[in-house]
């Protein structure tokens, strides 16, 4: 018997998650018809921003293998909205913000890279740590209070809107998941992330350099997370400590759904994202239902374990 | 005959106290098929594994085309022009075929200093390499997972032939393979040979070696106790070797 599994169509999965999303949608319609509006989108898209990044960060990290999951990554959006804000009170000329917290996501995910890479710490233990870490010393540095002052042409973007669609989505998420794309399909990084996610051994004997491929996307996925976090403080208007919280699951599961294997080596973003979309849709119709948010994480969970046992299952069936 | 590409002379290996190889001399040739025979234990993939830079030799030295070389990993014995294809063959399933032959060396177009493939030449040169094997497979953007055991044979191979090897070794490349597929990689073994390349080969199976090797050297206990040209010698007399049955050895292990 042939148990090798044949890489799987994008176009299925695609098709599965439309499929799925046009579901959600039409159930909603029937619950909640005055759902719909303009505005609605737009604020699907806005939350999707922020969880299309971490996502994208989080699969990249588990495509590459070795066990790889980036468990901080709410950690991290916490910590780079605070670390920026924080950065500023001390007196960063403002400007500088963006930068401030790219550079705070690039140095936290780096530091999980090096636990991963050079410690060789299994990378569920090592995230799962630095998870309470960051997100601790989110709440630690601010005992828990908002922090204000994010400067209002950083709003400007945040806020704005074009045509319905916001624009950190038109000017970040699209073109940040058009590269990933073209980078894993069409370069040689691409098929050496793709090679080690898979027999990480055979990638190690043909010379490809794994451990820094693998501190570099656990690096590229704390810059991913710091991002979210910079148009977090654009929209909202203010570094809440708690704003990363539950994006671990969130990104764990949009990955999963979007067909990254769990095991590394398979899978690819334009899932991630469609995936995403699913979700906050999901998330989104559930508050409008007034469902609370217990629930909503509950259901979030529930669908995880769901999308990992179609995997298992399908492994076992092919 | 020509001047051989390697020479292994005295080469020994010690495992702390267990010696795994002493005083082996070899020679190997270009356009030879090489046969290590030899009980389990013999010391025969230990041998390799010092060819193909895996292990660093306790004593003695290697020579390739009169040059004294120390390899320090593989990738030192490939940059000599050794490729090893173990029997786990190191290769990655969910890619294809052409994207296996050159991973780690692909042909790149460098725009802003991002690596693009280029695909069509990659498989260009892949469906030549498999042509040229009469490897029988059709397509080189087929995944490797949906391969044979054989045609997976023939992709390590063509990924050495794709390195510009020399020496190409392979440890018992037939043992998972039924009788069709064993008799292609056998095929594609003595190509290899045609095509200029010196071939070593390790195997258990006499009769495959007597078809496809051009000398054949025995191991026994970590030492080299017989080789032979193929036309000089027959299977009675080599399994008398490997079993320490024959004369010579006995001598030589009394000697001892
Ligand atoms: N890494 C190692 N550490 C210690 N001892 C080793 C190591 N590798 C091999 N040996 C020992 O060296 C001897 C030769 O082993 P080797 O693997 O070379 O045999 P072989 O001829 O390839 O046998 P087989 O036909 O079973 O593959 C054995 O006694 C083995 O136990
Ligand atoms: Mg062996």
């Amino acid at each position: 018997m042939n148990r090798i599994r044949k890489l799987q169509g994008p176009a299925l999965i695609l098709a599965l998650l439309a499929l799925l999303w046009i579901i959600v949608i039409l159930v909603l319609l029937v619950l909640k018809p005055s759902v719909f509006s303009l505005g609605t989108v737009t604020t699907i898209l806005q939350f999707s921003t922020i969880l299309a990044l971490v996502a994208l960060g989080q699969a990249i990290v588990i495509l590459a293998g070795g066990a790889g999951i980036d468990l901080s990554v709410g950690g991290i959006v916490s910590l780079s909205a605070i670390a920026g804000m924080l950065a500023m009170k001390l007196g960063l000329p403002s400007f500088l913000l963006p930068p401030a917290c790219i550079i705070a996501g690039a140095a936290l995910g780096a530091f999980n890279g090096v636990l991963v890479t050079k410690l060789s710490i299994l990378p569920l233990i090592a995230t799962l740590g630095t998870f309470f870490v960051y997100s601790g010393l989110a709440l630690a540095l601010t005992g828990g209070a908002a922090q204000s002052g994010v400067p209002s042409w950083l709003l400007i973007w945040g806020r704005g809107v074009f045509s319905g669609i916001p624009v950190p989505f038109l000017t970040i998420a699209i073109p940040v998941f058009a590269i990933a794309g073209i980078v894993l399909m069409w370069t040689a990084w691409g098929r050496w992330i793709y090679a080690m996610g898979f027999n990480e051994r055979s990638a190690r004997l043909v010379g490809i350099p794994v451990d820094r491929a693998r501190l570099i996307l656990y690096s590229l996925s704390g810059v991913l997370s710091g991002a979210a976090a910079l148009i977090s403080l654009a929209w909202l208007g203010s570094g809440r400590p708690n704003i990363g919280q539950n994006l671990e699951l969130e990104s764990l599961t949009a990955a999963m759904l979007g067909g990254i294997a769990i095991l590394g080596g398979r899978g690819g973003v334009g899932g991630v994202f469609a995936a995403v979309m699913l979700l906050v849709t999901l998330k989104t119709g559930l508050l409008q239902l007034n469902v609370n948010t217990v629930w909503q994480v509950g259901i979030v969970g529930a669908l995880l374990v769901f999308v990992l046992l179609a995997d298992r299952l399908s492994q076992n069936w092919r | 005959m020509t001047a051989p590409f390697l020479v292994a002379k005295g080469i020994a290996k010690r495992f702390g106290a267990l010696t795994a190889l002493s005083g082996v001399d070899l020679e190997i040739r270009s356009g030879e098929v090489l046969a290590l025979l030899g009980d389990n234990g013999a010391g025969k993939s230990t041998f390799i594994k010092i060819l193909a830079g895996a292990h660093p030799a306790s004593d003695g030295e290697l020579v390739i085309e009169g040059v004294p070389v120390a390899f320090s990993s593989p990738k030192d014995a490939a940059a000599a022009g050794i490729a090893t294809i173990f029997q786990e063959l190191a290769l990655s399933e969910n890619l294809s075929i052409s994207e296996n032959v050159f991973l780690g060396r692909e042909l790149k177009r460098s725009v802003l200093g991002v690596p693009f493939l280029r695909r069509a030449d990659m498989r260009q040169r892949v469906d030549g390499l498999l042509k040229e094997l009469d490897a029988h497979i059709s397509d080189p953007e087929a995944p490797v997972g949906s391969l044979s055991g054989g045609q997976r044979q023939a992709v390590a191979i063509c990924r050495a032939l794709n390195l510009n090897a020399r020496l190409v070794i392979m440890d018992e490349p037939t043992a998972a393979l039924a009788v069709a597929e064993t008799r292609k990689v056998l095929a594609l073994t003595r190509r290899l040979a045609e095509r200029g390349c010196a071939v070593v080969l390790i195997s258990h199976n006499i009769s495959e070696v007597f078809e496809v090797a051009d000398r054949i050297v025995v191991f026994r206990r970590g030492r080299k106790v017989a080789e032979r040209l193929r036309a000089e010698t027959n299977p009675e007399e080599i399994v008398s070797f490997i079993t320490g049955a024959h004369p010579d050895v006995r001598a030589l292990e009394k000697a001892n």
